[in-house]
């Protein structure tokens, strides 16, 4: 055998997600997206979505693909720019919610003892409180705008990868590899960060992929309420606009978004999915 | 058993503190002095501090705390700064409104869907499956707003099968109007509730006991229909049973569009004239339901599994 | 002579994937002849399971590719729809399967699971079906048969639950009871117990067995034939004294050889390699190979004390009440004191759930003891504090007994060896430390070039190499070995022992020997203690033990292991 070929897990299960072709097209779809958020981030190379171009509520044509807003204004420009706040909303949501998730989770499940009855009264408290009611009581405090959008769901989205990150810790605990750790003279930063995380971080990136499709289309439901981002496009407040557009007969706003919100969430999940099959090694050659 | 409950119920107790504690904390610490905005901006200095005499607010901040703990015990809420009307008394009427549409779309939901799993697992791996999978993947991955707006815009509005909005208490009147927002809501619980039954029916498919079952030579759908699913209902079970307490707190979003006067349609209202207490109050009936069904989702494991003897 | 019961014929099994094809089982033909036992014995992934499905048609079709004629009583049972194959199943041909703990659905009672069998088969009403069971509950030797048929399995124990097994095979007095693996799972008692009933259950009901096992002890007991398999083909079948007499094939024979004795053994044990070189040919096995070695019980050396154990307790608590107080304790390790001198090697056996792990890890504080003392080179492990807790760890070292879970699976191999080094800031930089690893490597008979890659490239038994080499990366002078070979198939674990042998001298270690079987303890050890509830009930020099056991439990335990047949050795010598 040369040694050229050798594989990690990572590796092995990299090149399994890319021979699945729905996976790759997910994959590509999400890319592009995420282009998409950073050069509206950086403002160069869009079309422009501020000024009105034409008369109100013109309907899809060659020149306005998906037609004109209620102050003339492209859609189809809206909808382009609208991405960079979902994909900033999964973004900024994840960095919030994943480490505090990871920390307190791996904390709980490794020491286990009091310290664990602590932090599994503090989750149960948390998820005992109905996720929309913490996201309407949090938006309504903070404030209306994207920075009550972000906190609102990153502080709710901790709580299952947290509890996910504490059984599976406490199961590696008790792999003997985690005890020949202990054998060698390994302490417990060494267990915990060297051993048992890079085994769990498999849960954390297919949940990363759950926080961005449960904040995106959560930050519709925000705006919907009146709760979300303003003074700028985003999904979730054209979705909104459509409530008085539809009964005239427009329904090119609430269509553009729909659609591009549906092919970026269908994405995550079918590479969610995907995710799971390749790098669980439970599964592996199931 | 018995003590296993009791230690449970006892357990409630901490939590409910820590409930209150964040609802403590965000409403009356974050949250900020509501007198100005309840007055408006006029209102004299003198006016202020009354008003803040009445609220509670002028209180030491462990004493506001209690108070809220308080609540969650006596469901007292006090009254709504909006309606004036006593918040319990709210509740009390928003709720059959709010279970006229959940409980029967809910049932209908779960039915549905566990049929459809079974179906789904018969024939996994096939083209069927494989459909089945797409669809509810695709349908999970449209807004749910944006099903609303055009479920309601179609089938009320342009083919008028179905009210456009309204609510009537009395018994046959409310079906035809909580019968679209119920249809939605089934459309809606599909795609998650068969991917999750999918996957816990799979789960048990590939066990040892299966291949016995096999081995004595029952047919492929009485293996499925008796040893798979009486396994499976372990997940399931807990998995539905922890959703009751949101068929409580109402379909927030069906009932502000479809105007059905429910615990969501209040919960929404408070919002919109930041009604403080009627939104705390909400989150402290809902956190306590949740409380006592996850309670009860544990004692319904111990009876649909053997193995579990809780001390 | 009548037509054989079953007969197969070129059996051949693919399972063909889109990413992969392999091929289980290649060209298998043999006939179990009505009333006797057929056994097929071979190692892990050698096709023996998957040829027993086949016949059961309980292999999933696709991935499964089947081929051949299986004849049953005359009907090819590949050719017959499934509704009809549905009624052979459970009623003519019935299957035993390895884990009794998982076989059995876990949410029916036991009785209900066998009276299915009898309702579906035999069209019984409930109320008579329910009788017939307890009758079979009885016949299978559960006591309290009326009581027994409401329990769940998670009730009974797992010698229990086999046989609730067998009472629902042969519920419907089938003409052929295929066993695979079925006392695999089992204490060595109650194996014994497991058998005889399968024995006497056959001569009452006339029965053919197919009897499948990796254990030659096992089928020298109860099969009348044998068949042996290697990478999915059938190397030889034979009457089985004629296979443990005269066996003509290379890999049988080694088979049979590497097995460790309960009584005299070769200084190293004989592996399949010495019989047979990777292409299948033959090879000369010399006369001083064979030759039975005698211990050198006294001066290794010299006579010092490394390890004394004084009267040592681990209990564990368990907690339940209305506020998790503890209500009661597991004595898992319930006073055992013992002298263990240096560069020799303390075999522990006894069966599952006897403390043998729980007492080594005890040793090394990977579990805190309750009470009691352990002295290592005078001085006295539980009372040191952690910073002299972990330089002793580089004297004492422990191998474990899953070589699939005892690698950090997402860790390269040189990164699993050098790690000992790192956490004691020894061996100098980084190149120096792969050297080192490299040089250990060669020692445990892996490849230097292979540090890079990671451990789910490996096959078990080269795994347990690297975690030997791990163990040994911190030179220490003791080393206890968890069941290290046990979850390794026989020639495999032949090696493995060799190499500890060839290691102890090398490093002039001292071991600590866990397992549950007897045969490889007698190998290895100087002195063998006998483990049962947590006390140590017996310890002696292993020939005095073995020879002579004074103790009931070790005469019981000694007893119920498989004798076999002796070996012929003149006939391993070619």
């Amino acid at each position: 055998m040369s040694t050229q070929d050798t594989k990690s897990l990572w590796a092995d299960a990299f090149s399994r997600l890319i021979r699945d072709r729905w996976a790759l097209i997910s994959l590509v779809i999400v890319i592009v997206y995420a282009g998409i958020a950073v050069l509206a981030t950086i403002g160069w190379g869009l079309p422009d979505w501020k000024t009105s171009q034409a008369s109100e509520y013109l309907p899809p044509s060659a020149q306005f693909w998906l037609g004109t807003d209620l102050f003339g204004r492209d859609v189809f420009a809206k909808v382009i720019h609208g991405t960079k706040i979902a994909m900033s909303v999964g973004l900024v949501t994840s960095l919030i919610a994943i480490p505090i998730g990871v920390f307190i989770g791996a904390i709980a499940g490794y020491f286990g003892g009091w310290i664990d009855d602590i932090i599994s009264w503090f989750i149960t408290t948390f998820s005992s409180i109905p996720n929309i009611m913490l996201l309407i009581s949090i938006t309504l405090i903070m404030g209306k705008g994207l920075v009550s959008v972000y906190l609102a769901l990153g502080i709710t989205g901790w709580v299952g990868l947290a509890r996910l990150i504490r059984g599976e810790v406490m199961k590696h605990k008790e792999r003997e590899y985690v005890h020949a750790a202990s054998a060698i003279g390994g302490g417990h930063f060494r267990k915990l960060f060297i051993h048992i995380l890079p085994n769990v971080t498999h849960l954390v990136i297919i949940n990363t992929s759950l926080q961005f499709q449960t904040a995106i289309k959560s930050e519709v439901i925000l705006s919907y309420l009146g709760l979300g981002v303003q003074g700028e496009p985003s999904w979730g407040t054209m979705i909104d606009d459509a409530r008085q557009e539809l009964a005239r007969g427009v329904w090119w706003q609430l269509a553009g978004a729909t659609f591009a919100m549906f092919l970026v969430v269908l994405a995550f999940n079918l590479l969610g999915d995907a995710l799971r099959d390749s790098l669980d090694p439970k599964l592996k050659g199931k | 058993m018995t003590t296993y409950i009791i230690r449970r119920l006892l357990y409630m107790i901490p939590v409910i503190f820590g409930v209150s504690f964040i609802i403590f904390v965000l409403f009356n610490v974050v949250a900020g002095d509501p007198a100005p905005l309840l007055l408006g901006k006029h209102a004299t200095a003198q006016q202020i501090h009354d008003l803040r005499e009445q609220l509670g607010l002028n209180k030491p901040l462990f004493a506001q705390y209690m108070d809220v703990v308080k609540s969650a015990f006596t469901f007292d809420f006090g009254r709504s700064w909006a309606t004036r009307q006593d918040i319990i008394e709210m509740i009390r009427q928003g709720a059959w409104p709010s279970l006229t549409l959940t409980i029967p779309a809910f049932m209908i939901s779960t039915v549905l869907s566990i049929l459809l799993s079974l179906v789904v697992a018969f024939y996994r791996g096939k083209g069927i499956d494989l459909t089945i999978r797409f669809l509810c993947i695709a349908g999970q991955s449209i807004s749910s707003v944006a099903y609303i707006l055009f479920f309601q815009y179609f089938f009320a509005y342009k083919l008028g099968w179905f009210e456009i909005s309204g609510y009537e208490p009395e018994f046959p009147m409310f079906l035809s109007y909580v019968a679209l927002p119920g249809i939605i809501w089934i459309v809606l619980s599909l795609g998650p509730d068969v991917r999750f039954f999918r996957t816990v029916i799979l789960d048990e498919i590939y066990q040892d006991y299966v291949r016995t079952a096999r081995a004595k030579g029952l047919g492929e759908i009485t293996v499925l229909l008796k040893h798979v699913l009486r396994n499976a209902m372990i997940p399931i079970i807990t998995y539905v049973v922890i959703q009751i307490p949101f068929l409580i707190l109402g379909a927030l979003l069906l009932e502000s569009f479809f105007s059905i006067p429910g615990l969501g349609g209040i919960t929404l209202n408070a919002l919109n004239s930041s009604d403080f207490p009627v939104i705390k109050a909400m989150a402290v009936l809902s956190s306590i339901a949740y409380i006592l069904f996850s309670l009860l989702t544990d004692v319904l494991y111990t009876l649909a599994d053997p193995r579990v003897k809780l001390k | 002579m009548d037509r054989p019961l079953l007969s197969i014929k070129n059996l051949t099994v693919d399972f063909i994937t889109p990413d992969a094809s392999m091929r289980a089982v290649d060209n298998m033909s043999f006939d179990v002849p009505a009333g006797k036992t057929v056994g097929i014995v071979g190692e892990s992934g050698s096709g023996k399971s998957v040829t027993s499905l086949a016949i059961m048609r309980l292999l999933p079709q696709p991935p499964a590719h089947i081929s051949g004629q299986i004849l049953f009583d005359g009907t090819d049972l590949l050719t017959l729809p499934d509704d009809q194959m549905r009624k052979i199943r459970g009623d003519k041909i019935a299957m035993i399967f390895q884990e009794p703990m998982t076989s059995l659905n876990p949410v029916f009672k036991t009785g209900a699971q066998v009276a299915e069998t009898l309702m579906l088969h035999r069209g019984m009403d409930k109320k008579t079906a329910w009788e017939k069971t307890i009758d079979l509950f009885n016949e299978v030797g559960i006591p309290n048969p009326s009581q027994k048929v409401h329990a769940y399995p998670h009730e009974m124990s797992g010698g229990q639950k086999q046989r609730v097994m067998i009472a629902m095979a042969i519920a419907c007095d089938p003409k052929l009871l295929i066993c695979d693996e079925p006392t695999t799972a089992l204490d060595v008692t109650i194996q014994k117990q497991v058998l005889e009933l399968l024995k006497g259950l056959q001569e009452k009901h006339k029965m053919s067995m197919l009897f499948i096992t990796h254990d030659l002890g096992v089928i020298a007991d109860v099969a009348d034939d044998v068949v042996v398999m290697y990478r999915s083909k059938m190397v030889e079948k034979d009457k089985t004294r004629a296979i443990f007499e005269s066996s003509k094939h290379p890999y049988t024979k080694g088979l049979i050889a590497c097995r460790p004795d309960m009584g005299a053994n070769p200084k190293r044990l004989l592996t399949v390699s010495d019989f047979m070189d990777e292409a299948g040919n033959g090879l000369k096995v010399t006369r001083d190979r064979v030759q039975v070695f005698e211990k050198d019980y006294e001066a290794k050396n010299g006579n010092d004390i490394l390890l004394e154990v004084k009267d040592i307790h681990t209990h564990f608590p368990i907690k339940g009440g209305l506020f998790g107080r503890k209500v009661g304790e597991v004595k898992a390790v319930d006073g055992v004191s013992f002298q263990l001198k240096r560069g020799k090697t303390l075999g522990l056996v006894g069966e599952s759930g006897c403390g043998k792990t729980t007492l080594g890890r005890t040793i090394l504080r990977l579990v805190e003891p309750t009470s009691g003392s352990i002295i290592y080179d005078g001085k006295d492990v539980t009372k040191m504090g952690q910073e002299e807790m972990r330089l002793l760890r580089r004297k004492m070292q422990i191998i474990f007994q899953d070589p699939y879970s005892s690698l950090n699976p997402r860790m390269t191999v040189g990164e699993i060896l050098t790690e000992p080094l790192v956490v004691h800031g020894l061996g100098g930089g980084k190149k120096e430390r792969l050297d080192a690893a490299k040089a250990l490597m060669e020692k445990v008979g892996m490849k230097a070039n292979q540090l890079n890659r990671y451990p789910h490239e490996f096959s078990g038994g080269q795994r347990q190499r690297i975690c030997i080499a791990r163990a040994l990366m911190l030179r220490p002078e003791f080393v206890i070995c968890d069941e290290s070979v046990s979850a390794l198939d026989v020639s495999i674990q032949a090696q493995v022992l060799n190499l500890l042998l060839d290691l102890q001298q090398e490093f002039k270690l001292t071991y600590i020997f866990i397992s549950h079987d007897l045969g490889v303890v007698n190998f290895i050890s100087d002195e063998v203690g006998v483990m049962n509830k947590g006390v140590l009930v017996e310890m002696d020099r292993a020939d005095r033990i073995y020879k002579n056991p004074r103790e009931e439990y070790t005469k019981q335990l000694l007893g119920a292991i498989p004798k076999g047949l002796p070996k012929n050795i003149e006939a391993f010598i070619s």
